[in-house]
């Protein structure tokens, strides 16, 4: 091989001999496809938990008004006009019932669809659907983006748990930052062509002695893995695929130029290079919590960047061809009390709350349950997490029926209802 | 596969000679009409395999009027003691007694003993199917029969089993129709007359189906509802253990124990499986069938209990099996297994290949290159005591378990809510018992009973913050007990004789909480209160019945508790003395050294995950107890061992082995060691900052904080420790230290590779700067990494290498390094 030689040549030439395997054996391995209408998933993740009132389920008791939106009959809060206009691509659920009125309790259980249980973990949801998808073009099949910097407590609930760190997120920095750079998916400038084939040149002469003696089923798995590393470094595509210096200023303008919006647009990145689930979740610090000064806060902070990042997302990937495969799904994990506390906020309500879906399978224009005058109460069509999650899988083509084993021998439902049963798709949300 | 030659070709005539014959089992009881027994003939040959020759062996019954014998199998006939005789050419006769009693009475059918085997025997009531959680198709039997009175109830009154609550869902059908016996459903499904999800189980001419409807038409009673009536206690399995070459046969006996005393052949009403059907399979006779090499084990379920029998397949006997010197108790349990299964163990490990495994599982650290040079040198016979001894009193001793027991006792700042405060205080307490080598049955009693602010009392933090009684009791069982009863929460275990209520009692024992004011709290200080030092008292609620639940043991036994009283110091005491107690604690410390426990995973006891080694868990566990429950004295004894210190160089008869300690298995160092270690190699620490809080403050570890330092691991994000299996303390810890795609990423380009291959102070820096030849540079990096010096080979190829890189000698040092630290020897203990 000489010098001249491009990486990508390098790998193509067979130089992963030194690790005992060929490229080919790892391509062989194809992901299994999902038999149904979308390929890939983003979850716009509302951390804190937006007020349904003042979103997509607009009452009296909410300071905003209802608008018309392009829906005919369907109103949602004045905060949303963007929203408004592109209703029409959109689907709103007013009757979720969850579990878990805090945070972490809540978190886990809308990731999960199980609630805590410290006897075990539960892998997330897009864990789950990266496992029974596969991987795609050599891109990291699950992403969650901005990484949580405040510890791993959030982030864990987004892992594999006992399905395996293959299927954990890769957790990736702010893209809105100016020095954004992914972890660990780039060598170093300083690590030349030529020091990488020295690396292994040594490694043979390293590991040759013990490996002879030790011929384990994890050396075997970790060159798998090694090989796939190496795939995924030198190729060209997985790195674009997390660059946004490819994409106009008006694009980023577009998505928002803050984490929110940047996030959003590398997810959409992401799923048109392969990724299968990616957790855009720019709302940082529990954002949407707004114990204090709800309206204030939606009004001014977060409902126009939402408002903004949705529809921008839902636009652009429509335009690209994206929107028929990528499933997009924004939601926190509870919605806020009806009534306005002291310090004029609202509080935590997982009893009835909204969220917003579309693309990949999900139908256009479908508002799926209600709520009573005020918001407190489903009052018609109460939809589950193991409901989201059958009619997630089944636009997948993922058998939301599946029960996945756990190392202590308890069938885990994968689309978990109320009461220890299964979730059953919403027929209203499919397309 | 080859075959091995028939024993007595292999042995000759003079080894036949020395073979012995025996019966099992030696004494049996046969009691009522047509009682009988199956008998198993087996013959030992002098290099001790052992061989099934029922079918080949003489059978006679002496008197010939008392019992009939067809098959092996016994049958009674007049009362009287019988001696059977067993005769085969070339082996003494073997002879066996048979007590037979009531021998002209006909047993009446019952729901306990008949019914609820014919439900076992044809899997109705297997996990799998009506025995599941919550039964199937509308019909809940207990798993294996384990509660007897529920099934009654389930039969005969009908009506669908919830989960979650007592109460019962829709029509009441019962299963049996005392007007048409012959219409019963318990009849009616399984014959397939009425359709049945589980198919035809057996037909109208079936011995079953007679039972059964016998019983009906007797009214369906339960029997004997005094509790006079004799329960099953449990099985015993004979042989209970077999060794058997390839393609071989063995017949199994099962003989219940009941609490009368009295004991039975349960052979023909038990389900046999095998745990690996790959290496034996058994039929419904109890006839194991090796299939290829290997081991496994043979699941027995009766009505009412579980048992297991180990089976191991083997190769052709060793024309000479080597002689291998002893170096404690733990190899005599080890050793014998071995020979009998004609694995001989490895050689003795190399020094470095001891010095370097022995520091890092007793201190997670690498021997310095010093101490494995001053160890390689040393003449002393005793050197290798002197080590570990020397260990055992080092400082980086206590970090290391202090590191490890936080693990287990999930020191966590965002488990139950704990805050830096108490969980530092929480971290002192253990790391002051490890410091002190405090004996572990006062530890766990201090813990167990623990209440209020102190420091022991992790689950018992003030407010809001107490854990739910139910998951704090579950997870002391599992730490030490080593056994999961949480699936009992819910539900009856679906494998277990955990039945919920057990679940219940225990976790009352840490359901009684106090208010005082607005502020519920589990009790301040260890001392008993009165009523009137508080405004109310919590109690626990069953699930089901949603009435209060008294504590009771495991054993179901109630215990006295006065009723402001702290009830876990009872328990404490309860648990701490029980057999469970050291068996738990020996087979988790056990597998921090071996990589597997006995029982595996450490803290999975149940009768269908048998131990590989059960004499040797036992003598260990005994150990224990008499030293006090030293740990330091266990983890002497267990490093002392040959077993411990045998090589990871396999040898022709053990390279396979994965579960007998033949040879020493490479093991993943946890992810804390292993960036330790990196830190150390290198020359270059690992610095530790805390996440960014919501104020905006970083803090960070001082540097040089080794990872198994961090009092709170988890206030420092750390990617390497992430991808490399850092456990979520949350929950109990279980550490995944399979590779995965993250680590090899970050193996080819993150930071803890990349950034710290050089640079001032690092390791190559120091060399570098004094001078050192490319030669002393890779043996000091060997030392360092893998305790030993490179062989004549590396030496060579390192050599060859570095002649051709005299223009770039520091980057391709570098490039070594990398590769040094990213191999295989290096990331393992071994």
């Amino acid at each position: 091989m000489t010098n001249k030689a491009s990486r990508r040549n390098f790998l193509e030439a067979g130089s992963l001999g030194f690790l005992g395997l060929s490229l080919a054996s790892y391509l062989k391995a194809a992901p299994a496809v999902g038999k149904g209408k979308a390929n890939s998933v983003i979850l716009f993740w509302l951390e804190g938990g937006p007020s349904h009132i003042d979103t997509w389920d607009p009452k009296r008791n909410s300071n905003f008004k209802p608008i018309s939106t392009s829906l005919p009959g369907f109103q949602v809060s004045e905060l949303l006009p963007k929203f408004a206009k592109n209703a029409h691509k959109f689907s709103v659920v007013r009757s979720m019932h969850t579990r878990g009125n805090d945070h972490p309790q809540a978190t886990h259980y809308v990731i999960t669809g199980h609630e805590v249980n410290p006897a075990m973990q539960f892998p997330s949801v897009g864990s789950i659907i990266t496992k029974e998808l596969g991987a795609r073009n050599a891109v990291p099949p699950h992403v969650l983006v901005p990484n949580w910097d405040r510890g791993r407590q959030y982030e864990d609930y987004f892992r594999a748990a006992y399905l395996g760190g293959d299927y954990d997120p890769m957790c990736i920095p702010d893209p809105a930052k100016p020095d954004f750079q992914v972890t660990d998916l780039s060598l170093p400038k300083s690590v030349s062509q030529a020091a990488v084939e020295g690396r292994s040149a040594f490694l043979k002469v390293v590991d040759k002695q013990y490996r002879a003696m030790n011929k384990t089923a994890e050396h075997a798995n970790l060159d798998a893995f090694t090989a796939q590393a190496w795939k995924m470094l030198l190729t060209p595509e997985v790195r674009s695929a997390f660059d946004l210096s490819g994409e106009s200023d008006k694009t980023k303008d577009r998505y928002g130029r803050d984490s929110i919006g940047q996030s959003c647009l590398l997810a959409r990145r992401l799923v048109e290079a392969g990724s299968r689930f990616v957790t855009a979740a720019g709302y940082h610090g529990t954002s949407w919590d707004t114990h204090s000064n709800n309206d204030v806060s939606h009004k001014d902070r977060l409902c126009p960047s939402l408002d903004r990042t949705l529809t921008a997302l839902v636009d652009d990937l429509e335009e690209r061809g994206l929107l028929d495969t990528t499933l997009v799904i924004a939601m926190g994990e509870f919605g806020r009390t009806p009534v306005i506390n002291a310090n004029l906020g609202r509080d935590h309500w997982p009893n009835c709350w909204s969220l917003a879906l579309a693309g990949g399978g999900i139908a256009r224009g479908a508002v799926v349950g209600a709520s009573d005058d005020r918001g407190y109460n489903v009052t018609d069509r109460v939809v589950t997490m193991g409901d989201l999650y059958a009619t997630v899988y089944k636009c997948l083509g993922i058998d939301w029926k599946k029960e996945i084993m756990s190392p202590i021998g308890r069938p885990i439902k994968i689309a978990n209802s109320l009461d220890d049963v299964t979730g059953e798709p919403v027929k209203e949300l499919l397309a | 596969m080859m075959k091995r030659p028939a024993l007595g070709l292999l042995c000759g005539v003079a080894a036949a000679s020395a073979a012995t014959l025996k019966i099992l089992p030696f004494e049996s009881q046969l009691t009522g009409a047509g009682a009988s027994q199956q008998l198993v003939a087996v013959l030992t040959a002098d290099d001790g395999t052992e061989r099934d020759v029922t079918g080949e062996v003489s059978w006679r019954v002496t008197p010939p009027a008392l019992a009939a014998l067809d098959a092996a199998r016994v049958t009674a006939r007049a009362d009287g003691d019988a001696r059977i005789t067993a005769t085969l050419a070339g082996a003494p006769a073997a002879s066996a007694i048979v007590h037979i009693r009531e021998s002209a009475k006909a047993r009446p059918v019952t729901f306990a003993r008949e019914i609820e085997a014919i439900l076992t025997r044809q899997g109705c009531n297997s996990s799998a199917c009506h025995g599941g959680v919550k039964g199937r198709g509308g019909l809940k039997l207990s798993a294996g029969a384990l509660y007897p009175k529920d099934d009654f109830h389930w039969i005969t009154e009908g009506g669908v089993y919830q989960v979650l609550t007592n109460e019962v869902k829709g029509a009441r059908v019962p299963r049996i129709d005392r007007a048409a016996p012959e219409q019963s459903l318990l009849l009616t499904k399984p014959t397939g007359a009425v359709a049945h999800g589980g198919g035809q189980r057996f037909d109208k001419a079936s011995a079953d189906y007679r039972t059964i409807a016998e019983w009906i038409r007797a009214g369906a009673p339960f029997g004997d509802d005094s509790g006079r009536q004799p329960r099953l206690t449990g099985l015993d399995v004979l042989p209970p253990s077999l060794v058997l070459q390839n393609d071989a046969q063995h017949r199994l006996v099962v003989v219940g124990k009941f609490s009368d005393g009295s004991r039975e052949d349960l052979t023909r009403q038990v389900i046999f499986s095998s745990n690996n059907g790959d290496v034996a399979v058994v039929n419904q006779s109890g006839v194991v069938m090796a299939k290829s090499l290997g081991e496994t084990a043979i699941l027995i379920r009766a009505a009412g209990a579980f048992a297991s029998a180990g089976v191991g397949v083997t190769g052709p006997a060793l024309s000479r099996y080597p002689s291998v010197p002893r170096g404690n108790f733990v190899d005599d349990a080890a050793f014998a297994k071995l020979r009998r299964f004609q694995m001989a163990p490895s050689e003795l490990s190399s020094d470095g290949e001891f010095v370097r495994r022995v520091s890092l599982d007793l201190t997670g650290t690498l021997p310095p290159a010093a101490r494995v040079r001053e160890f390689a040198q040393s003449r002393a016979p005793r050197k290798r005591e002197q080590v570990i001894d020397a260990l055992l009193a080092s400082p980086e001793f206590v970090d290391y378990w202090a590191f490890r027991f936080s693990d287990l006792f999930r020191v966590a700042i965002f488990a139950n809510g704990l805050t830096p405060k108490f969980s530092q205080k929480y971290w002192e307490w253990i790391r002051a018992n490890i410091e002190s080598n405090r004996p572990y049955d006062e530890v766990a009693r201090e813990r167990l009973s623990a209440q209020g602010y102190g420091p022991a009392s992790r689950h018992f933090i003030p407010y809001n913050q107490i854990g739910t009684a139910q998951d704090t009791m579950a997870e002391e069982l599992r730490v030490f007990f080593g056994r999961r009863l949480d699936c009992a929460q819910c539900h009856n275990h679906p494998y277990e004789s955990w039945s919920q209520d057990q679940f219940w009692g225990m976790a009352a024992f840490f359901g009684r909480l106090f208010k005082v004011g607005s502020i519920v709290i589990d009790h301040p200080v260890d001392m008993d209160w009165s009523s009137k030092d508080v405004d109310a008292k919590i109690e626990l609620l069953h699930p089901r019945t949603k009435a209060p639940v008294r504590p009771a043991l495991l054993d179901n036994s109630a215990i006295g508790i006065p009723d402001y009283g702290n009830p876990r110091r009872e328990l404490a005491r309860w648990m701490t003395r029980h057999p469970y107690f050291a068996e738990a604690a020996v087979n988790r410390i056990w597998g921090y050294f071996f990589g597997r426990g006995i029982v595996d995973p450490v803290d999975d006891f149940r009768s269908t995950n048998p131990p590989t080694h059960p004499e040797l868990l036992a003598a260990l566990a005994d150990d224990f107890r008499q030293n006090g429950h030293d740990l330091r004295k266990l983890m002497k004894t267990i490093t002392m061992s040959r077993t411990y210190q045998l090589s990871n160089r396999p040898n022709e008869t053990n390279r396979r082995d994965v579960t007998n300690y033949a040879r020493s298995l490479p093991r993943a160092l946890d992810a804390e060691v292993l960036l330790d270690a990196v830190a150390v190699v290198t020359g270059v620490p690992e610095i530790f900052s805390t996440a960014v809080s919501e104020a905006g403050s970083v803090g960070q570890a001082p540097v040089g904080t080794r990872a198994i330092n961090l009092k709170d691991p988890d206030m420092y994000y750390s990617r390497f420790l992430e991808l490399y299996g850092r456990p979520n303390r949350g929950a109990v810890p279980e550490r995944d230290t399979k590779p995965n795609l993250g680590q090899a990423l970050h193996m080819l380009a993150g930071a803890t590779y990349i950034g710290r291959l050089s640079g001032p102070g690092s390791r190559l820096a120091t060399l570098l700067a004094a001078g050192a030849s490319d030669a002393r540079i890779q043996e000091e990096f060997y030392l360092a990494a893998f305790a030993r010096a490179p062989s004549a080979d590396e030496a060579r190829d390192f050599t060859v290498i570095m002649a051709t890189r005299t223009q770039d000698r520091e980057a391709a040092l570098r490039e070594f390094i990398w590769a040094l630290i990213s191999s295989r020897e290096f990331a393992e203990n071994h």
